[in-house]
């Protein structure tokens, strides 16, 4: 029964040092605190132009089921985004006709269990980490979005960028009404 | 079998005036008309539950509702598709926990009673503790809907035994439908995956919204068209082109320009290939319908299915509470398009009517805000208005159904409100009204398919 292909994350490898992983946790902190504030062009500057930044949408399903429903790209999904999709959707909130988005959602990322470590490329990193993102709207809406993410950094002169990020949100049916966040 | 609830004589008339164009918010708040509709809607109508495309092997799958009824649908070895409730007959526990997936039996996780993929009972554990005379196998198997049937590729079922075959409920809906189902050789299948959400809101505002509500489009998602379309606004609603078509509650309002939806998706390669097709769309459907198709418009199947022809986002709004729905959304697509076309499909629905689409951000947002100020109890006395273009109503040689002109219409609405009136009014199905009188006369003025469920 420890069969449990719906969320299993790649193979651990080995750890980065103690400076890189300080460094990159600092990288994922500061891009929480980026979308925190709605700070979508500094977001955007952290993100690779060959970027994959994806959310595949989860179905219950039974051990014994082969169906992969994490790597298979063609499969619905929540994000399945290039970096020129992710700038589409931000710029829905450039339109000034966003009537939802007004009053602002506040937002609060946790980002934790960060964890670095070298992959085959040099100068990427693979970094593990778990989320809790906090939304709350108007008088007393609110909802939580829990799971975790698997991501790989890139070294882009003295900052980093990110390549890659799966991100995997513990809900079968999405407890809200709808996904004005990136996580 | 007939599921009524007990000595309740409800006027339903008196929250509504179609005639007059209004509606009582209190059918979309309270808890009695939707324990009535439990009962009167979803017990009794034929209600969308899977697409053939997800059941393509024997013993696939899947599990759904039939308004808050929990059933499973799956594939049998000879083809067909059988549905049954959720729930063990000893003690009612669920038997399948599972969105999806293939087996081979239902095994109760609470003492262990065994089912096949058709439902009936195979065996027990520690079978020797029943008697002979304890138990007929026969007649506790898992309970069978009444009636299973499809229409190219959607597979329906409904709890009542009486009442229309679902070529009559659908009835000249089927001229409709087919620019949807069954516009190139093949047919159509879903993307694999189902994304679900939790609204606030009553199931009703998901369907009247894209059953005619073409008039939200323009403003309310002003900000999403723009950012699909590189800063371009909602293309002009041509009002004396465009049209709101009801028939017995089904809808479909559209223009017959025939791009604004494919516009709306922002693809252009999906765009390219509509307009390759459109030649041999026109041959097989006519002139009419090539052109309706991919023009900005939008449809929902009486009582809970709609979806975006040329957007291809396909949908259900389940029930869960007069204040509270699940959607459930699929992608839609013709088995013959190539992957790229299906990926990019996929890819554009997901960006504008995935939970975090430019378009359905704002769109859950108003209908439960519509829904939840109903906890007031002087608000929810106050009608809503639904006047919109009550006068416009044409004949057309064409365009079967009750037909408006100008998709700025709240006409398909008042169809969707006055089939829910019939229903809730109804004791028996068979006595409704046609609305109005069917002009098809067969499956073959559609397009008939044959192998309907055929593996
Ligand atoms: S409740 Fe299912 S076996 Fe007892
Ligand atoms: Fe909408």
């Amino acid at each position: 029964m420890t069969k449990n292909a719906t969320f299993e994350r790649p193979q651990t490898g080995q750890s980065a040092s103690l400076e890189l992983t300080h460094a990159l946790t600092q990288t994922v902190y500061r891009e929480a605190r980026m979308l925190d504030d709605e700070n979508y062009v500094g977001w955007v500057k952290m993100l690779a132009d060959d970027l994959l930044y994806h959310m595949p949408g989860i179905e219950t399903r039974y051990r014994r089921d082969k169906t992969d429903q994490v790597n298979d790209l063609t499969r619905m999904a929540y994000y399945n985004d290039n970096l020129e999709e992710i700038k589409k959707r931000l710029s829905r909130l450039e339109t000034g006709t966003a009537w939802s988005e007004d009053p602002a959602t506040r937002y609060t990322h946790i980002i934790t269990n960060v964890e670095v470590e070298m992959t085959e490329k040099e100068g990427e990193y693979q970094v593990f980490s778990n989320f809790y993102a906090y939304r709350n709207r108007n008088e007393r809406e609110e909802d939580s979005l829990i799971g975790n993410r698997v991501d790989i950094w890139r070294e882009a002169g003295a900052a980093f960028q990110l390549v890659k990020r799966r991100i995997i949100l513990k809900h079968n049916v999405l407890l809200s009404k709808n996904l004005n966040i990136f996580l | 079998m007939r599921i009524e609830r007990m000595g309740r004589e409800p006027e339903f008339s008196q929250y509504m005036d179609l005639k007059e164009g209004w509606l009582d918010r209190r059918i979309f708040s309270d808890a009695e008309i939707y324990e009535e509709e439990l009962y009167r809607i979803f017990a009794r109508s034929w209600l969308f539950v899977a697409h053939e495309s997800q059941l393509p092997k024997a013993g696939d799958f899947l599990t759904t509702h039939m308004g808050e009824d929990g059933v499973i649908v799956a594939r049998q070895p000879d083809g067909s598709i059988k549905v049954f409730l959720n729930s063990c007959p000893h003690r009612g526990n669920k038997v399948c926990f599972a969105d999806a997936g293939n087996t081979r039996r239902f095994v109760c996780n609470y003492h262990g009673w065994a089912f096949d993929t058709g439902g009936e009972l195979k065996g027990m554990h520690e079978e020797y503790c029943y008697d002979e005379i304890d138990i007929d196998r026969k007649k506790n198997g898992l309970k069978q809907v009444a009636r299973v049937a499809g229409y190219k590729g959607l597979v329906f079922a409904t709890f009542a035994e009486d009442g229309p075959s679902l070529d009559a409920w659908l009835g000249d809906f089927r001229w409709y439908l087919d620019m949807l189902l069954d516009n190139e050789d093949g047919g159509t299948e879903l993307i694999g995956g189902c994304i679900k959400s939790v609204i606030n809101a009553n199931w009703k505002f998901g369907v009247e919204n894209f059953i005619g509500d073409a008039y939200h489009a323009g403003w309310t998602h002003d900000s999403g068209c723009r950012s699909m379309n590189n800063g371009e606004p909602f293309p002009p609603v041509d009002m004396e082109n465009s049209y709101h078509a009801s028939v017995n509650g089904h809808g479909w309002e559209f223009g017959t320009e025939g791009v604004g939806d494919l516009f709306l998706l922002g693809r252009p390669k999906v765009m390219e290939y509509y307009e390759r097709i459109r030649p041999k769309m026109a041959q097989r459907l006519g002139e009419m319908r090539s052109q309706i198709f991919g023009s900005v418009a939008s449809a929902s199947i009486f009582p809970n299915v709609s979806f975006l022809p040329g957007i291809s986002t396909f949908r259900q709004w389940q029930p869960k509470g007069p204040m509270e729905f699940e959607l459930k959304t699929w992608v839609i697509v013709n088995k013959s398009m190539p992957d790229d076309i299906k990926d990019e499909i996929t890819k554009g629905v997901m960006q504008t009517f995935g939970p975090g689409g430019t378009f359905e951000m704002d769109d859950g947002e108003n209908w439960s805000n519509c829904t939840t100020v109903n906890r007031g109890v002087v608000t929810r006395h106050e009608r809503l208005h639904y006047r919109c273009g009550i006068s416009r109503q044409i004949e057309h040689d064409t365009l079967p159904g009750i037909v408006y002109r100008g998709q700025y219409n709240d006409a398909n609405q008042r169809g969707f409100y006055q089939r829910w009136l019939d229903m809730m009014e109804a004791d028996k199905l068979d006595a409704m009204p046609e609305r109005p009188e069917p002009r098809l006369t067969g499956v073959s003025e559609t397009r008939d398919v044959p192998g309907l469920f055929a593996l």
